[in-house]
């Protein structure tokens, strides 16, 4: 005889016997429902949000627009303040005229050549502020 | 049963339905809808920005607001036209009516508002939860120096921006830019449906131009012109100042004039760039280039002395000289001073008609004087071989049968200014695009007499300030030459004019050291002044307003005086 008794406590006693059913393992099924479950939440909370994010940049991009437009009008008021037809205007208005009176002031030493033109400087100032 | 039965079919119906419209008609209700969300826009260009010569706006296209109703959205037309009307200046009946037309689903309420005034009405719209009130964008050209230099500039149609007159239909294409498109997916309120079809194909913007106008002199040339046209009792006048060195016009202004931002009440006539649309004969001004000719080939020199009669007989026609009835001797000088017609005639017959009509091509005459301006006018300068034997040349001397523009003759005196060297005249100092490429305007430069021919004719010229018919052109602080000129105005269809006259002056500032010329063409001055002078005449009417304009033009430039 050769044959050998098989290892005990190696095998699974109820797979060696027929006609009895395994029970069903839930457990890797609840976890793939779960799994699909939040993927599903996931996504429309996500496309929620993608939506809510395309909503926030349609208004930024309206936001954007009226500053450009309030940028343009600025620029266009500023170009309407330095009209010189305007400034002139002005000018009339709070007496500025160009002097009828003609000053000349002499400053020495300006045909001297060779002048440091700091000392000349502080030459004509020295005239201009002795000035009425 | 029955119940069952009925309970069957009425969802066989359903399901029969939704087969058929998901599956077979699937395509075509797809179709529809994309139709219905799924839109082409047009992008509007970005007008180009005109600029004087110093970066400052002289047109600039803005987004206006446009605020649009939908009617049969509105819960209460008649209160939304009561609030709307106060906001945007629209009488609230005139409202009222737009809003409750039968089966009106659109309404313009105001167009064109600058963003200050449409958020007003955008705050009400919000603060009073007002259905059916829209806000959207389009572009308003706007002028912001109002009426100055407006001939130049011109003005573009409101509807589509296309240039209608002056620079702005003259550079239409290049300021216009390309238009682009966007599809892009809408709900049913017009509103972008987050993360639909959004494809853009963006539009280039136009391209910018950068004018050689300084607004300060044209400032002061306008106001100044506009004071002498009424103060001349003239029905219209052009003043040109140009820069003698570079061939840049630094002010070009009209009398009468418009506000390119409201043309309603504008005359059309206004619109006119008489600077280089109109035509005139010249007169006394264009003695300028018979004697540079004459000098120049060397037929007579400022010092020549000739004996002038009181009187001249060619043909038919007499000529004679102002305030002087008997022959004298004159010198060439003097007789540029006083404005001899005599004696430039007789310089005239020494040079011969080939050659001054040599000189007068060489000067320009005859031809557009610059590329850039449109409706320019080439005058007219008949060929010297259809010339006749006995008056065309005398005339011609003294002015007249040669037709001009004042940009001409102002393009004649820079020459004389600028050494003898004539550069054409440009208003466009340079195009930039939008991709940032700068095309500077290199402008022609072509000598037509020596710099000694030039520098005498500014000596002869100063004597005609100091000494002659330009008296009244003297300015403070500064040596100025010019020349004044008068001649009867030619009315179409009816001949010469009995009284009207073309009164000119066109001078050089400072005469020693030239740096602008300036021109001034009045039409139709009359009237006398106090001391009885007739305004009819250049050196009369013409002649102070160069002086008040180079004066302010000198400032301006940093010119230092050069008389103590």
């Amino acid at each position: 005889m050769t044959a050998r008794r098989l290892p005990s406590g190696d095998f699974d006693v109820e797979q060696l016997t027929p006609g009895v059913r395994r029970p069903i393992k839930l457990r890797p099924w609840l976890i793939f429902a779960g799994v699909v479950v939040v993927a599903f939440f996931g996504l429309i909370f996500s496309r929620v949000s993608l939506d809510r994010s395309g909503f926030e940049l349609d208004d930024l991009e309206e936001q954007i627009a009226i500053e450009e437009a309030r940028r343009g009008d600025l620029r266009v008021e500023v170009a309407r303040l330095q009209d010189p037809n305007r400034i002139n205007a002005i000018a009339a208005e709070i007496g500025l005229v160009y002097p009828t009176v003609r000053i000349e002031i002499e400053v020495p030493g300006l045909d001297v050549e060779g002048i440091d033109p700091e000392f000349r400087w502080a030459q004509l100032k020295a005239v201009l502020t002795a000035q009425p | 049963m029955v119940l069952g039965v009925a309970f069957v079919v009425a969802w066989a119906g359903i399901g029969f339905r939704i087969v058929r419209v998901q599956g077979f008609e699937a395509d075509k209700h797809a179709e529809r809808g994309e139709q219905q969300r799924v839109r082409t826009e047009a992008l509007t260009a970005p007008r180009g920005t005109i600029y004087d010569r110093d970066g400052v706006e002289l047109a600039v296209s803005i987004d206006a607001v446009t605020v649009t109703a939908n009617p049969s959205h509105m819960e209460d037309p008649a209160a939304a036209a009561r609030l709307l009307a106060p906001l945007v200046g629209v009488p609230k009946s005139v409202l009222k009516e737009r809003f409750t037309k039968p089966d009106s689903q659109f309404a313009y309420i105001a167009r064109r508002l600058e963003s200050a005034q449409a958020q007003e009405i955008r705050d009400m719209v919000e603060e009073t939860e007002m259905a059916g009130v829209y806000f959207t964008s389009e572009p308003k050209r706007i002028y912001p120096a109002g009426d100055l230099a407006s001939q130049v500039i011109g003005f573009v149609r409101d509807d589509d921006m296309a240039g209608l007159e002056g620079l702005e239909w003259k550079y239409d294409e290049a300021l216009a830019g390309t238009p682009g498109q966007q599809i892009v997916e809408r709900d049913p309120y017009g509103n972008p449906i987050p993360q639909g079809e959004f494809v853009v194909d963006p539009a280039q913007p136009g391209a910018d131009i950068i004018l050689t106008i300084d607004r300060e002199i044209s400032s002061a040339a306008q106001q100044i012109l506009a004071q002498a046209v009424k103060d001349y009792n003239a029905l219209a006048g052009t003043v040109l100042v140009m820069d003698i060195l570079t061939g840049e016009v630094l002010a070009m202004v009209n009398a009468p004039t418009f506000d390119p931002n409201d043309r309603s009440d504008a005359n059309p006539e206004a619109y006119r760039n008489r600077a280089v649309t109109d035509v005139y004969e010249p007169g006394s001004t264009l003695k300028v280039v018979t004697l540079a000719a004459a000098l120049e080939e060397g037929v007579v020199t400022p010092s020549s002395i000739l004996k002038v009669p009181g009187t001249l007989e060619v043909g038919d026609k007499e000529y004679t000289d102002v305030g002087r009835t008997k022959a004298k001797k004159m010198s060439v000088a003097e007789i540029v001073a006083k404005s001899s017609n005599v004696g430039t005639i007789l310089i005239q017959d020494l040079l011969g008609n080939e050659k001054h009509y040599e000189y007068l091509s060489a000067f320009g005459l005859g031809q557009v004087a610059s590329g850039d301006l449109p409706g320019e006018a080439s005058g007219r300068l008949e060929n010297v071989r259809d010339w006749c034997d006995t008056t065309c040349g005398p005339s011609t001397a003294i002015g007249y049968r040669v037709d001009v523009t004042p940009l001409q003759m102002a393009s004649v005196f820079s020459a004389i200014a600028n050494d003898g060297v004539l550069v054409e005249p440009h208003v466009v100092r340079e195009v930039i695009s939008a991709d940032g490429t700068r095309q500077r305007y290199e402008p022609t430069e072509r000598p037509v007499v020596s710099e000694e021919t030039a520098r005498v004719m500014r000596v002869l010229l100063q004597g005609v300030v100091e000494s002659g018919t330009g008296s009244r052109a003297l300015v403070d602080l500064y040596t100025v030459g010019g020349k004044t000129g008068t001649t009867e105005k030619f009315v179409p269809g009816e001949g010469y004019s009995e009284e009207d006259r073309i009164a000119s002056f066109i001078g050089i500032a400072p005469i020693d050291e030239p740096r602008i010329v300036v021109a001034i063409v009045l039409d139709s001055p009359s009237g006398e002044t106090e001391d009885g002078s007739d305004m009819r005449f250049g050196g009369v009417s013409a002649a102070p307003v160069f002086a008040a304009i180079a004066e302010a033009a000198l400032h301006r430039l940093g010119v230092p005086p050069n008389v103590r």
